[in-house]
């Protein structure tokens, strides 16, 4: 059953912070996420040599999970959350995922149990439903996929979540091209359809095995929208135009909560901000935690409304301050205790404005990510929340808009190439139809015509 | 919301794109650099703006007027991406002008070949590939697309390409420079494995790797990696080898940056 959202969770922007959301979570060991603090999330890929057996990748998890574990009870740390993304053996083989949540979650219960430590494990399953040409979302790989989510859960893990891949043979193809309808029609027409059909049967499992269905990230859209973009000098894609993918994969993960999720959404999930405004579900984020995986210009800005404050990813290896889960781990839990203390102060809006403000100029994609400009985005969504197009469409003009109104104010300046290429998206967005019917049937017909890799079966279509 | 005086912005942050935005649009620079010959101009002039079937009247005028279509990929279709090549490489115009442009090139190409019954010639060979076990193929497609655009027969292997099917694919092409991307830690091993199958062959073709998780300290452990910390490394490196740097510790000289 699929609820769609009309309306917000948040009466105005500034109810919304870090730490607190409208529906908490409680997950795993005693923790509870989004119920008035914020907690570290821990994220970490192993050795490239580690994926050779599962032996060797069980013994790589109880090290990671061991080392992380120990470094939380040296400092203090009051919560810990871990997250483990599944490399592409551990889904393929749903046994090698669930050997491995077993083998973290035996570690972490007996740190809970000896130091009382509030902590939860959250695997992320790989999108693993597709072959060497083709993705493959319903076909054979669709059942090896849904027993990897639940064999984890019932080895241990509590939090259940995934980078989905829907709609990215026709976003990959419109993001390369500058293809606005493209870039709607992959995010937000078939990506929400992939989304719809697979979180309602991720719902069910965490239903059944009594665990938490999270959420998701549009990660592997959005965020190829912005590693392109990159830095203020890169030349590959205009920060205006990844704003634009952005502010679509909002209304595109959304569907997520609607289908069954709860939170806490994943954190590379920088449209989460916008999703808390209109669900009220707890986040995790990051920023310049993460910057051992990738480069953003919002570092500060997206730790504005968290509830889990992570580090993306980093390869487990030794560093001078111990292995790197250790060194993260410990600057994540020293944010949080920020944060934290900001709460308890009565100082947290002005915590959270003040890192907000921090990068809200820096770039057109933090401008609109800014919490009371994201709070807007979100009202373009859930002004037409029952049409995945519409909603989807709303939200790439509105951060148009609102990316004018910054330039207007003379505090976001871009350059004539940001100011053109914002001028093409807008003009290209306004010009597309309101009749859902029509924007499906003519972008059916141009991208199967366009990307030999498009598939129309794959959303049963 | 607290918010920042309009005068306090610069002392948090500098907007050096802005800053330092070159004076001369991009439209005004690729006029500079097209080539001044009548029947050249609008095929320069269609990659350029990635106009397709603009780019096809432009080749049968040319045809019309006498010239030898195997001569208009060298003479016209090549030259116009050079421009946009050139544009891209001084960061007057950006990535997806150039996929555009290079769709232009090879659908150009196509034109000029069903034309006639020469045979173009090409750079040189590259095999690319995306690791065994990894779906991610973005980066490998603009690799494809950019050494393509160079003027480089890209043999295209797509993703999760097993170990051996690389090998047999350089086996069988001999291709001056192989590729291969990967998104995660845990695919590019398999970088390794190529590696060291093809010395095992006595193949010591340059090797080079790039993507998401792989960095120059990974590529650097196998005889053969030469790392790429951007897609538009790969024609660059291509044109070194052509040049005549060969040997892989002259092309980690010049293209390793850390």
């Amino acid at each position: 059953m699929v609820n769609k959202y009309t309306s917000m969770a948040y009466a105005k922007a500034d109810d919304m912070l870090f730490g607190q959301s409208k529906f908490p979570v409680k997950a795993g060991l005693g923790l509870e996420i989004g119920a008035g603090y914020t907690t570290p999330e821990l994220n970490y890929a192993p050795r490239p040599q580690a994926g050779k057996s599962m032996e060797k990748l069980v013994k790589e998890y109880e090290r990671i999970t061991t080392d992380a574990m120990a470094r939380m009870v040296q400092i203090g740390a009051p919560s810990i959350v871990l997250e483990t993304e599944h490399v592409e053996q551990m889904s393929n083989n749903p046994s090698w995922g669930a050997a491995v949540a077993h083998a973290q979650k035996t570690i972490m219960e007996e740190y809970h149990d000896e130091y009382g430590i509030k902590c939860a494990l959250r695997h992320t399953i790989g999108d693993i439903r597709e072959d060497r040409d083709y993705l493959q979302l319903r076909g054979d790989k669709y059942n090896t996929f849904m027993e990897a989510f639940e064999e984890c859960a019932k080895a241990g893990a509590d939090l259940l979540s995934v980078e989905s891949m829907g709609g990215k043979e026709v976003f990959d193809y419109s993001i390369l091209r500058n293809d606005t309808a493209g870039m709607l029609f992959g995010i937000g027409v078939l990506g929400s359809m992939d989304m719809e059909m697979i979180w309602a049967d991720i719902a069910a499992i965490a239903k059944k095995t009594g665990t938490v269905c999270a959420g998701d990230t549009d990660c592997a859209q959005a965020n190829t929208a912005m590693f392109i973009a990159g830095g203020l000098l890169d030349k590959n894609l205009a920060h205006t135009t990844a704003i634009v993918a952005r502010a679509i994969s909002a209304a595109r993960s959304l569907c997520a909560y609607e289908a069954g999720a709860v939170g806490p959404g994943k954190d590379c999930g920088y449209e989460n901000t916008i999703i808390k405004s209109i669900s009220g579900v707890p986040i995790a984020q990051e920023g310049k935690t993460s910057t051992c995986a990738h480069s953003d210009l919002m570092g500060n800005l997206t730790m504005q409304c968290c509830d889990l404050w992570s580090n993306e990813s980093v390869e487990y290896h030794g560093e001078f301050g111990g292995t790197t889960v250790q060194c993260w781990s410990e600057t994540l839990a020293y944010d949080c205790s920020m944060m934290n203390v900001a709460l308890k102060t009565g100082k947290a809006k002005d915590l959270r404005d003040i890192l907000a403000l921090s990068d809200k100029f820096r770039d057109p994609q933090g401008y609109v990510l800014a919490y009371d400009n994201a709070y807007k985005v979100g009202e373009a969504i859930a002004k037409d929340g029952n049409n995945n197009y519409l909603r989807s469409k709303n939200a790439a003009i509105e951060s148009c808009k609102i990316v004018e109104e910054g330039v207007n104010s003379g505090k976001l300046r871009l350059t004539r190439f940001e100011a053109s290429a914002l001028a093409k998206v807008k003009a290209d967005l306004v010009a597309l139809t309101d009749d859902a019917d029509k924007f499906m049937s003519d972008n059916l017909t141009k991208f199967k015509q366009e990307v030999a890799v498009f598939r129309p079966e794959n959303y049963g279509l | 919301m607290l918010d920042l005086k309009l005068e306090d912005i610069d002392g948090i942050l500098v907007r050096y794109n802005v800053a330092l935005e070159k004076e001369m649009t991009p439209d005004e620079a690729a006029e500079e650099l097209y080539p001044k010959d009548e029947l050249i101009y609008p095929v320069a002039k269609a990659i350029y703006e990635g106009e397709e079937d603009d780019v096809v009247d432009a080749l049968q005028a040319a045809i019309d007027a006498g010239k030898k279509p195997i001569d208009l990929i060298d003479d016209a279709l090549m030259v116009g991406m050079g421009v946009v090549t050139q544009l891209y490489d001084e960061g007057i115009i950006f990535l997806p002008n150039v996929m555009m442009s290079a769709d232009a090139m090879l659908n150009g190409i196509e034109y000029c070949k069903s034309k006639t019954t020469d045979v173009p010639e090409s750079k040189g060979k590259v095999v690319c590939h995306v690791a065994e076990g990894d779906v991610h193929d973005i980066g490998k497609n603009i690799v494809a697309a950019l050494l393509r655009a160079a003027g480089y027969d890209v043999i295209d292997l797509g993703r999760d390409v097993p170990v051996d099917e690389v090998i047999q694919a350089v086996t069988k092409e001999k291709p001056i420079l192989l590729t291969g991307t990967a998104l995660m830690t845990t695919t590019m091993y398999a970088f390794k494995e190529i590696n060291d199958k093809l010395l095992e062959k006595g193949i010591k073709v340059p090797f080079a790797c790039g993507g998401g998780a792989v960095n120059q300290d990974f590529v650097s452990q196998y005889d053969l990696g030469v790392y790429g910390e951007e897609a538009a490394d790969a024609p660059k490196i291509a044109d070194a080898i052509v040049a005549g740097t060969t040997d892989i510790a002259a092309l980690r000289e010049e293209f390793h940056k850390h």
